[in-house]
């Protein structure tokens, strides 16, 4: 399986207010990609533009390079932010029917929902009203919806919001293996850390435009320098502050985490350490997602 | 005979009911001890599995998407209680209204009479009693009085059910055709017209042979140019008006509930993420539409089986076409109108304001109801009545009460369907438009003005 996605120019306005201002990205196969973006930033109408669901007033949604149709949607899953399923329908009715909208046969259905079940190890209620789940059985149900036709491209919106931790590692683990499967995978949350986890590539918008975009490994290592320095006895770090080009991030236990500039030789704030006291820690880190996160947006 | 049949239908429904009930409990039994068996059952019953397959074939294949929408409306719908609770209830409304007049004694069955004689009794007009009695499934038993109040005095004590004075009189307690009285109403009718031709052929001094000869006489044969106008039964025309109402009202209501459902729910977003707004809204306009046609025809089947059994009159004298016309109008006016409840139901997302919607739709239903019942009442259309006849609104009822009176020419008809059916194309592309901008706007009523000024979400 192999496919691109490809936004370009997505322009949307709500009256005065602005959705979306230019957004282009791409989302290849074979990666999971987070779409992250603060509150109102635009995510949801790009997932919703996506599937037809928003009418632009600008840019084309393309896959493979050609525009998306009814044909094309019908081959993607989708798992809105606001779950959708019908409360009084049997789970396995419920899986089948979606699994036949998108072309499957009866039997094919049927099938693809016994698979599913059993993979998000819920096989046992096939019979149930989906309104009798907990909410963390339901959010397997509605991401086995978006999975049982085995999608081209997955776009999940909000995926792991509201789920345990085991949840969130059982359909963390479906969606990398999709992605390994040759899938196009695209989810939005607000838990970087699992993002970070999950995630090869990563998407960040706000205001409708994009922000930054790449693999985890190059926004972690690119950019600003992140140092660890423990002294011994040491519990303030006052001997970091006031130091020109080093803003110090964060003081947890005894170590100190500084953010340096450019500019910056880290063999001087050793010296400055080590006059403080004994050194015993002296190492570089890399940016966490979340830090990535807040310096795009500032 | 009648009774029979009365018997075996009740006996038919009771044992139904009973059955549903025992396979109801024993399933609840059975989900007590393995819970999750019952819907395990349920999805993997070869018998159900293979039922639903051939619907599915028949219904959800030829017609690709639309028609797998279809096949989950009518799958749930049959599956709902308010379906077989409503059927039920219409049906047994239907036999209470076929069954009931029959089972009056006074318009028919085999009534025993007893009937006084003062004066001379001719064997001839006892004879004539007697064969009258017969075709009136009577059966007469004649006591002599001695005198006319001795006669009276029977009567009152209610020995007697009527008495014949002196071959020349007719004379009960109470009217005949009065509740409380005894006697047949239409064995002394024709007792009494007997008697006075008996006594108009005296008058003109005819022989007996000659009265035999004058009795045995034919009509002559009737021939005419065309076909008249047959008496038509109003409480045919006016049953169907209330079935008509109470259908159409129903199906509406549960296609803009249906709209409402799926918008609360927000599944709307993950079908429309797949497939067409008009393909979601005639998948569900159709599996409702094909579950209301089934009911209707039901209803018709078992109204017309039964009333056949039970030698119901409350059918005689309505045509099949009139009936057949109801039911096309049926199927016409859901198409209409299921559209303009589907728009309104996309504009809503909570119960309370699916009842504010419910009151100003009804209204155009309404008007055509009330104004077909008049008119069903009288027999007599005005202009009015007319004209509404080809509005689409109102055409549902009126023509289907201007078939009933043979008040309409077949042009006439082709005509108001040809009306519906233009103004069914137009709803259906509107309600698709308002649809398409209104179900995926969450948060409130959406304003149809807003819909119309705007684009989609």
């Amino acid at each position: 399986m192999s496919g691109l996605l490809q936004l370009e120019g997505l322009r949307r306005a709500y009256g005065p207010v602005t959705a979306l201002d230019g957004l282009s990205f791409e989302v290849p196969a074979g990666h999971v990609v987070g779409f992250l973006g603060p509150n109102g930033a635009g995510k949801t109408t790009t997932m919703r533009a996506i599937f037809g669901l928003t009418d632009l007033d600008a840019g084309s949604v393309r896959w493979e390079g050609s525009p998306v149709g009814q044909a094309e949607r019908r081959r993607f899953g989708y798992m809105p932010e606001e779950r959708g399923l019908y409360p009084g329908m049997l789970v396995g009715e419920q899986l089948e029917y979606l699994g036949r909208l998108h072309g499957l046969s009866a039997p094919q259905a049927a099938e693809a929902t016994d698979t599913w079940l059993e993979r998000l190890d819920i096989a046992d209620r096939r019979g149930s009203k989906v309104e009798v789940l907990s909410h963390g059985n339901q959010q397997r149900v509605q991401l086995s919806g978006a999975l049982v036709h085995n999608p081209e491209l997955l776009v999940l919106d909000e995926p792991l919001s509201g789920l345990d931790p085991t949840g969130i590692d059982a359909i963390g683990q479906v969606l990398v293996d999709q992605a390994r499967a040759g899938c196009c995978v695209l989810f939005s949350s607000h838990q970087l850390d699992q993002v970070e986890d999950l995630c090869e590539r990563v998407v960040i918008i706000d205001h409708g435009r994009l922000v930054t975009s790449g693999t985890v490994d190059d926004l972690a290592t690119s950019g600003t320098r992140r140092l660890v320095v423990r002294v011994e006895g040491d519990r303030t770090a006052a001997w970091a502050q006031g130091l020109p080009g080093v803003t110090v991030s964060e003081v947890n236990g005894g170590a100190v985490r500084l953010v340096l500039d450019g500019s910056v030789d880290s063999d001087d704030v050793l010296r400055v350490a080590m006059r403080a006291g004994r050194v015993t820690q002296y190492s570089f880190e890399r940016r966490r997602l979340s830090e990535v996160f807040r310096e795009a947006l500032t | 005979m009648k009774f029979l049949y009365i018997g075996i239908v009740v006996v038919v429904v009771v044992t139904l009911r009973l059955w549903m009930f025992r396979a109801r409990r024993k399933r609840r039994a059975t989900e007590d001890q393995v819970p999750g068996a019952t819907h395990d059952r349920m999805v993997k019953s070869p018998l159900l599995g293979s039922a639903r397959a051939r619907i599915g074939r028949a219904v959800g294949e030829p017609l690709g998407t639309v028609g797998i929408i279809a096949m989950r409306e009518i799958t749930e719908r049959v599956r709902g209680r308010i379906l077989r609770v409503g059927t039920l209830l219409i049906l047994v409304v239907v036999a209470a209204a076929i069954v009931i007049p029959t089972l009056d004694s006074s318009s028919g069955g085999l009534t025993a009479q007893t009937v006084g004689i003062v004066g001379p009794l001719s064997p001839q007009i006892e004879q004539v009693v007697n064969s009258a009695a017969k075709q009136d499934q009577d059966s007469v038993r004649f006591v002599r009085e001695p005198s006319i109040t001795a006669a009276k005095a029977a009567l009152r004590s209610g020995r007697l059910d009527f008495t014949i004075a002196d071959a020349d009189l007719v004379l009960l307690n109470q009217p005949a055709t009065s509740s409380s009285s005894p006697a047949d109403p239409t064995l002394v009718q024709d007792v009494a017209e007997y008697l006075g031709v008996v006594r108009a052929y005296e008058a003109a001094g005819l022989t007996r042979a000659q009265a035999a000869q004058v009795d045995q006489a034919k009509a002559v044969p009737v021939h005419t140019l065309q076909p008249g106008t047959k008496t038509k039964s109003k409480a045919v025309s006016i049953i169907g008006l209330v079935l008509l109402f109470f259908m159409l009202t129903q199906y509406c209501t549960w296609i803009l509930i249906g709209v409402m459902q799926e918008k609360s729910s927000r599944v709307v977003e993950v079908l429309l993420a797949t497939v067409r707004p008009i393909q979601l809204l005639g998948g569900k306009v159709l599996g409702i539409g094909m579950v209301a046609l089934g009911q209707a025809t039901l209803v018709l089947g078992f109204a017309l089986v039964l009333g056949e059994a039970v030698g119901s009159n409350l059918l005689h004298g309505a045509e099949p076409v009139a009936l057949l016309a109801e039911l096309l109008w049926l199927v016409l006016g859901y198409a209409f109108y299921c559209w303009v409840y589907a728009a309104a139901g996309s504009t809503a997302e909570r119960q309370d304001q699916v009842q504010t919607l419910v009151l100003p739709l009804s209204i155009p239903v309404l008007v055509g109801y009330v104004f077909s019942i008049t008119v069903a009442s009288s027999g007599k259309p005005d202009l009015l009545f007319k004209i509404l006849a080809y509005v689409p609104l109102t055409a549902p009822f009126c023509m289907s009460v201007l078939v009933s009176l043979s008040q309409v020419t077949w042009w006439e008809f082709v005509l108001s369907v040809l009306v519906s059916l233009a103004a069914t194309v137009g709803m259906a592309i509107f309600a698709a438009r308002i649809y398409r901008r209104a179900v995926l706007r969450t948060g409130g009523r959406v304003k149809v003005r807003e819909l119309l000024a705007g684009s989609a979400h």
